[in-house]
């Protein structure tokens, strides 16, 4: 496993009216992190807030290509990312135990925190496809380049790691400093992570290490 | 974070403890615990509040230290509130440190309010100033700021200070307002109340009259003789002598100086100071003894001369004498002073505050109680009592708010 610490290369926020940030996505030009009772798209050129929708928001964010999933209580919504609109909702496959939220290929990927798993779903019913466990307390989960990253929060420390989605075993780890928490995760296709500050209100942005090799 | 506990902990700091119990109601895992246990609280079972607490310190894991040192703090606040003042004082120390050593001022300011108001309670005022005094005041949110303002007017009110006392209670309200709690603004205002409500009753030349708070610190800079039934003291400015352990030599004092210019007769003396019924040769052997005694403990200050039919008081340097009292006296006054808080009290902690034995306590409650003094509920240990005129429970619980933020 590599082991660094994390390169923190930009802050956003805290936003006015924030008190803390639960999930966070990127839909190719706007970061949204869900604050509680609202979805914040922020500009990541200026780090303003462009524009808000007003849905329960209180865990993991994702985003599909048209549409925002965002998780609330103990479901997963399914917002029309264009008009705000709600349009469906399926269970959350952790009883509102959920954190985290990733869309990759096809599927929804959603971090149970305290249970430290997370679980593939089926974006039209909510069945639970497959579960890969890990060591530590999953906050955010995302994919990028075939690579499977998730945010830790466990007690007072918090990383961003790569895991196998085989079998769940540790690839590479990125240390925050300590008291800087990771409450959502998502990667921008390229070399950066978003990653939520919790009740710092905040957004970070990490950079991914480079490959040695492009696989 | 966790969705359903996140949903929770929101209505919670909406003040909708329903609404947070609703969510979590059936689930036991540490976070849930801890919500529930405060919704307890706010909802007045301070007892499932204070088991609910307990479990979630328990199963938070070893790495969750700071929220487990939270659990610790609402648990020492809900103690606090029941009056339970022998809960382990040192566990709230360490989830204190626990807390400033994780950037938590916040929690940590408020664990330090909670015991300095313990101190406070118990009478060491010092030691509450110190504990006070070690609160970091940085960007304290206006509901801490109202608790310190709190803890600081006690202290001054305690120390006779009522100028401060106000100026702290000023700020509490402004503070109180801002927190936007009106439980906080009650409590303010009826901190207030003790400012503008006789505290005392000054008793002069045979005729008396109430005393503000403000009043009897004024006559701290009198030139009067002043018997002060309070401290057990008599004293002139800053001449004191103290009666603490001669209850009979205070009682003679107090009834010359009560008489003067007047002289007292020695059957009034005896019956006065010896609770005696009839008066007999011994009575007036002992008086002499007794006069003797006190005219040599008071020598500082005045002279105790012989008349006709008894005797009188001769003070020194002043012209003026006054006697300082309770404002109602009666047996076990200082068992209802602590209960008039309208706080519920065990008995072994008013011992605690009063610095008496437990027996002797629950002895001067039952006696209270058959004259409807006073009202208990709960049995055994967890026997609580209380003046009557209380309408429920006033908690002033505040509660670390954000048990489960970073």
């Amino acid at each position: 496993m590599k082991r660094s610490a994390a390169e923190i290369v930009r802050e956003y926020g805290p936003f006015a009216g924030v008190e803390s940030v639960h999930g966070v996505t990127y839909d190719g030009t706007h970061v949204w992190f869900a604050s509680g009772d609202k979805l914040n798209a922020v500009d990541p050129a200026n780090g303003k807030i462009a524009r808000s929708i007003n849905v329960a928001a209180h865990a993991g964010t994702a985003f599909d290509g048209r549409h925002l999933f965002q998780i609330a209580e103990d479901r997963i919504q399914k917002i029309d990312a264009a008009t705000g609109q709600v349009l469906t909702t399926i269970p959350a496959p952790g009883g509102g135990g959920d954190s985290g939220l990733a869309w990759a290929e096809g599927s929804l990927w959603v971090g149970e925190y305290r249970a430290r798993k997370i679980h593939q779903v089926d974006p039209q019913t909510g069945k639970v496809l497959r579960t890969i466990e890990s060591k530590r307390f999953v906050t955010g989960v995302t994919w990028v380049d075939g690579e499977l990253w998730h945010g830790t929060w466990e007690g007072d420390e918090s990383d961003v790691r790569r895991i196998d989605p085989e079998t769940g075993k540790v690839l590479e780890q990125l240390d925050l400093p300590a008291g800087t928490m990771v409450s959502g995760l998502e990667s921008d296709g390229g070399d950066r992570f978003f990653c939520g500050g919790g009740s710092r209100g905040n957004v970070r942005t990490v950079r991914r290490p480079r490959r040695a090799a492009p696989r | 974070m966790e969705s359903l506990i996140t949903a929770a902990a929101r209505a919670l700091e909406a003040g909708d403890p329903l609404g947070a119990l609703n969510r979590v109601a059936l689930r036991n895992d540490a976070p849930s615990l801890a919500l529930r246990g405060i919704a307890m609280a706010q909802l007045g079972d301070l007892a499932r509040a204070k088991t609910l607490l307990r479990s979630a310190a328990r199963a938070f894991g070893p790495r969750e230290a700071v929220a487990r040192a939270r659990c610790v703090v609402a648990e020492a606040e809900i103690a606090l509130v029941s009056r339970d003042l022998n809960w382990p004082v040192k566990t709230l120390a360490a989830a204190r440190a626990t807390l400033e050593n994780h950037g938590d001022l916040a929690n940590a300011a408020h664990a330090g309010h909670i015991e300095a108001r313990r101190l406070l309670l118990v009478g060491r005022i010092d030691e509450a100033e110190r504990t006070l005094a070690e609160v970091s005041t940085a960007s304290l949110p206006p509901a801490s700021q109202v608790a310190r303002e709190l803890v600081v007017a006690g202290i001054a009110i305690r120390r006779l200070r009522t100028e401060a006392a106000r100026a702290a209670l000023d700020r509490a309200a402004k503070a109180a307002r801002l927190a936007g709690i009106p439980a906080l603004t009650a409590e303010v205002y009826s901190t207030n109340l003790i400012l503008d409500t006789p505290a005392a009753r000054l008793i002069a030349r045979g005729s008396e009259h109430p005393l503000l708070l403000g009043e009897v610190e004024r006559l701290a800079t009198s030139t009067a003789l002043v018997v002060d039934t309070f401290h057990h003291v008599v004293r002139r400015q800053g001449t004191v002598v103290s009666f603490g352990t001669r209850p009979v030599l205070f009682a003679l004092a107090r009834l010359l100086a009560q008489a003067w210019p007047a002289d007292v007769s020695r059957e009034a003396l005896i019956a006065g100071a010896f609770q005696a019924k009839h008066v007999d040769e011994s009575h007036r052997a002992r008086l002499r003894v007794e006069i003797g005694r006190l005219r040599t403990k008071l020598k500082p200050l005045a002279d105790v001369s012989a008349t006709k039919q008894g005797f009188v008081l001769a003070p020194r340097k002043t012209r003026d004498v006054i006697v300082l009292a309770r404002p109602v006296e009666e047996k076990h006054a200082n068992v209802l002073a602590f209960l008039s808080d309208g706080e519920p009290w065990s008995s072994s902690a008013l011992a605690l505050a009063l610095d008496m034995s437990p027996r002797t306590v629950q002895r001067a409650l039952e006696e209270l109680a058959r004259s409807n003094k006073v009202q208990s509920f709960g049995h055994g240990r967890a026997r609580r009592w209380l003046t009557p005129p209380v309408p429920g429970f006033p908690t002033g619980l505040l509660l670390p708010g954000p048990l489960l933020k970073t």
